[in-house]
């Protein structure tokens, strides 16, 4: 009934009043109602509910706006629990820009909250109805999710055409600026447009940017951790975007405000201009105090008979290398076998089978395959299970547990049900609604949650605080992502991290190498990017290039020495990395930008 | 609304609506929902066209409302302690048996966890903002919009063939959007008598006081009407148009000025932009520039709209 914004719904003759109250307000009295009671009387009905008549009018008295500036979403989501500056960011937004903003704030501090609480707050005033947010591909998920979860915002991933249709849709860009969603889109008006990752806007010329320039927007949201790069221009690409002529036109950009590409004057000026569109909220000096990590390595001697099984697989590994010579793919998947020995026969069994039935019928190695399963049948127990189970009873309260392996997964499932403890598995396969399922029966009644994916779409688990690391990843940033899920904003506790790490094996390397080398546990979040993005840059993933090392070194001490030379190099670009924030505070932009923001500091008290 | 008010409502909307409470606390209800709940609730709208082709006996769904999630919580794991408390142990839950058919469920489902293995009353988080509860305000909403209404007679008549004369009104519960890039509101009732022509303000207020029926009461008689609908509905008009005059409107006079600013800056941009372009660009670049104009138009300009949030026809006792 009340549809104020759309008046062709209301067919009869004049079906509203149009005049003004004042010089400067439209006036519109919409008489649909009347119409309609009209109708009924001349039908004799049907008539409502009188008990329900006065509920819908107590709905509309709680629901009513009272005030210009009040944030009235924090009322409707009592269990989010902004930031102060998330909250300051998104009433600044509201109240001063006029919904027309960058939000810039440095990563980790809750751009997509703050989005989210501007984008609440317009839908509770019912100022949006339909918005868009375009995203990277791989976010598109994480979005929908916290805007569904956080925000009690039913937001929808676009996946057919029809799609397009719900009020609140999350696409990614590249998705939507192809025929034939684009045409549709730019036939459309949105209340609402947010852009993820909107630097991917800086240039004038991509598609990307003249897709945003040509749809038909009301209030506009971009979101970067980076406004600038290389260059002032891509800053006010970004800006006339938003908002055209907020820095002038091009060339009196150029002449007011440019000495060269890096270099601002006026800055005073600019400043100005800048703070009226964009914010910027920075870590403090002291950085955002998350919680502590408590890392402990628990070293653990393989029982006689998985030592045996991890000596025949290492024998059998190099032997095959020096065959195979060098094809880096049959290399990785050999080593994985030795990994795998250090997780559990479960997971080596497998690998080992499937190898069996690849290898041809003919093969002597069929015989070598086969009498590596036979040492499996050999090994009873797991001494790595048995240690977690331990710890697990120590620690005596949630306890998240990661493995690389599914069949490592699948045997804890059992190994913990048979010792009567209540452990609830994650893995990437699941669908989305029995991932959630897990999620509640975790945060519910089960003890552990035992997972094989940490990355993907955010599981958040801030309710947990110890982890235990069954076996590694040799990516850091994976083992980054698994500590993620836990060490992130909004955990109260310090976080313990359990290392469960074989002697004798390469997993006691792989440990050392991340734990003391790239002191991977305690690196300030964001930090990691940055190393290896230019340790990689050089040639093969690190994750490669360890696995290089371990097929070809010679013996143990030959392997050891090499991987200490790997860690060394990393350890060099990480002091260079850890210097350099204090080149970038000479650097004219920097300076600029940090100048719009804010610099938190929130020490988290314990 | 308070979780209380929230509980309230609730209760009230489920007895609206002929839903069947199966268990209760200040904390929560679980409600098997009526068809009209289910239908308003459930978003099932191709099992209900099933119902309704078929004539199948509707199989209506059960919720759990949660309205106080503290105190539910605290009840159930307080709950939950003493069922340990008094049970003994279990017997045995590796039962050869039992696990055999854990087993056998976890190779067709993957794993399957025994204990929660039962059919789910999904649980609904009602506080102030949630969804379900916006669904509840819009089925409110929507079922209770237009109304005819009779005020119960106070006492009984002594003598049989008595008659208390009864005025109709048209009552609408209207609410007021001050809308620019911000907005506020404000509701507004009115009630005017269809005897007189006399308006009432707070006219909702005044039927709250009162008890309503659907059915006409024995002994009364309406006065004859002395003016048409449509000259009420002119009469709400007018005394709303004259209440709001009255406002103060500095709140749009500075929408107005941003308006103006933001047009100003745009200008600056555009017509530079037009006037040194290529001819063929330039149609290209004025459509752009009437798009960014009509964005900042419907982004700032004041404007204020009247909407009804419902209506109907109410016979109330006396003649005014």
């Amino acid at each position: 009934m009340l549809q104020p914004n759309q008046p062709t719904n209301l067919t009869r003759s004049e079906p509203a009043a149009r005049s003004k109250l004042h010089p400067l307000v439209d006036w519109q009295f919409d008489r649909s109602w009347f119409d309609e009671l009209q109708a009924r009387l001349n039908r004799n009905g049907p008539w409502d509910d009188w008990q329900l008549y006065q509920l819908a009018v107590e709905a509309h008295q709680a629901k009513q706006v009272t005030s210009f500036d009040e944030l009235r979403c924090l009322r409707c989501l009592p269990s989010l629990e902004p930031m102060p500056h998330q909250i300051s960011t998104a009433s600044k937004v509201l109240h001063e820009m006029g919904g027309r903003a960058i939000l810039a704030d440095e990563v980790g501090l809750g751009k997509t909250i703050e989005a989210g609480l501007v984008l609440k707050e317009y839908m509770v005033r019912g100022l949006v109805k339909r918005a868009l947010i375009l995203v990277p591909a791989s976010l598109v998920l994480q979005w929908v999710r916290e805007l569904n979860q956080k925000f009690g915002i039913s937001a929808v991933a676009q996946k057919k055409e029809h799609t397009w249709q719900y009020d609140v849709v999350v696409a990614s860009m590249d998705t939507a600026k192809r025929e034939p969603h684009r045409e549709k889109l730019l036939s459309q008006d949105y209340d609402m447009l947010i852009i993820d990752e909107a630097h991917k806007l800086k240039n004038k010329k991509t598609t990307n940017y003249q897709f945003v320039n040509q749809m038909s927007k009301k209030y506009c949201l971009l979101l970067t951790a980076t406004p600038v790069q290389n260059d002032l221009d891509e800053l006010y690409n970004l800006i006339t975007l938003l908002k055209p002529g907020q820095l002038g036109g091009q060339s009196e950009f150029a002449a007011n405000f440019v000495v060269d590409k890096r270099l601002p004057k006026n800055e005073d000026q600019l400043q100005e201009a800048l703070s009226a569109v964009m914010i910027r909220n920075r870590r403090g000096d002291g950085g955002i105090h998350f919680t502590k990590r408590i890392v402990r390595n628990i070293p653990l001697s393989l029982s006689p008979e998985e030592k045996a099984l991890y000596d025949g697989v290492t024998a059998f590994v190099k032997e095959r290398v020096v065959e195979t010579i060098a094809d880096m793919a049959s290399m990785l998947s050999l080593v994985t076998l030795q990994r795998e020995v250090c997780s559990s026969r479960d997971a080596v069994f497998v690998t080992l089978v499937n190898l069996f039935k690849k290898t041809a019928e003919d093969s002597p190695l069929r015989a070598k395959i086969w009498g590596l399963v036979e040492n499996i049948r050999a090994i009873t127990s797991n001494t790595k299970a048995e240690k977690a189970m331990e710890l697990i009873r120590e620690i005596d309260d949630k306890v998240i547990i990661f493995t690389e392996y599914r069949a490592t997964q699948e045997y804890l499932l059992n190994y913990f049900r048979a010792n009567g403890l209540h452990a609830v598995p994650y893995r990437g396969g699941m669908n989305r609604g029995k991932k959630d399922w897990m999620m509640d029966l975790f945060r519910g009644r089960a003890q552990v949650l035992i997972a094989t994916e940490a990355g993907g779409e955010g599981i958040n688990l801030q309710f947990c605080h110890n982890m235990i690391n069954f076996d590694l990843p040799w990516n850091p940033m994976r083992v980054e992502q698994r500590i993620g899920r836990v060490h992130r904003l909004g955990q109260q506790h310090d976080v313990r991290i359990y290392n469960l790490c074989t002697l004798g094996t390469i997993e006691e390397h792989i440990v050392s190498l991340l734990h003391e080398k790239i002191n991977l546990f305690e690196l300030v979040i964001g930090e990691l990017d940055h190393i290896l993005e230019r340790f990689e840059k050089q040639e093969l993933s690190i994750e490669q290039q360890i696995a290089r090392l371990v097929a070809e070194a010679g013996d143990g001490t030959d392997l050891q020495r090499r991987i200490s030379g790997l860690g060394d190099s990393i350890s060099r670009i990480r002091s260079e990395v850890q210097s350099e924030p204090e080149l970038e505070e000479e650097d004219a932009i920097g300076n600029l930008l940090d100048a719009v923001g804010q610099s938190i500091s929130m020490e988290a008290s314990p | 609304m308070n979780e209380r008010q929230v509980h309230r409502y609730v209760q009230r909307f489920l007895d609206a609506m002929d839903c069947t409470v199966l268990e209760k606390s200040p904390a929560h209800f679980k409600v098997k929902l009526s068809p009209a709940a289910d239908r308003a609730l459930t978003n099932r709208p191709y099992y209900w066209s099933f119902v309704d082709r078929t004539g199948a006996d509707p199989e209506t769904m059960s919720m759990l409302l949660v309205t106080d999630r503290t105190k539910f919580e605290a009840a159930e794991a307080a709950a939950l302690a003493q069922q340990q408390a008094e049970q003994p142990p279990k017997p045995n839950p590796e039962s050869p048996l039992a696990s055999a058919t854990d087993a056998a469920l976890a190779r067709s489902f993957g794993f399957v966890h025994g204990e929660v293995n039962t059919i789910r009353m999904p649980r609904e988080e009602m506080h102030f903002g949630s969804r379900r509860l916006d669904q509840l305000f819009d089925a409110s909403q929507a079922a209770g919009s237009y109304v005819y209404l009779f005020q119960e007679p106070e006492r009984k008549h002594l003598l049989p063939y008595d008659s208390t004369p009864y005025t109709a009104w048209l009552g609408v519960n209207l609410k007021v959007e001050f809308a620019c890039d911000r907005k506020r509101e404000e509701l507004y009732s009115f009630g005017v008598s269809l005897a007189s022509g006399q308006c009432v303000e707070r006219f909702h207020d005044r039927l709250l006081e009162l008890k309503m029926t659907p059915k006409l009461p024995p002994n009364i008689h309406i006065t004859k009407n002395g003016l048409s609908l449509g000259k009420a509905l002119s009469t709400i008009e007018q005394t709303i148009e004259r209440k709001l005059k009255n406002q103060d409107y500095s709140w749009a006079a500075q929408a107005r000025e941003r308006l103006d600013d933001e047009l100003d800056r745009i200008r600056n941009y555009y017509e530079p932009l037009i006037a040194s372009a290529l001819e063929e660009n330039k149609p290209a670049i004025t459509e752009q520039y009437d798009k960014r104009q009509a964005e900042i138009r419907w982004q700032y300009e004041p404007r204020v709209t009247a909407s009804a949030i419902n209506c109907g026809i109410f016979h109330l006792a006396g003649i005014d």
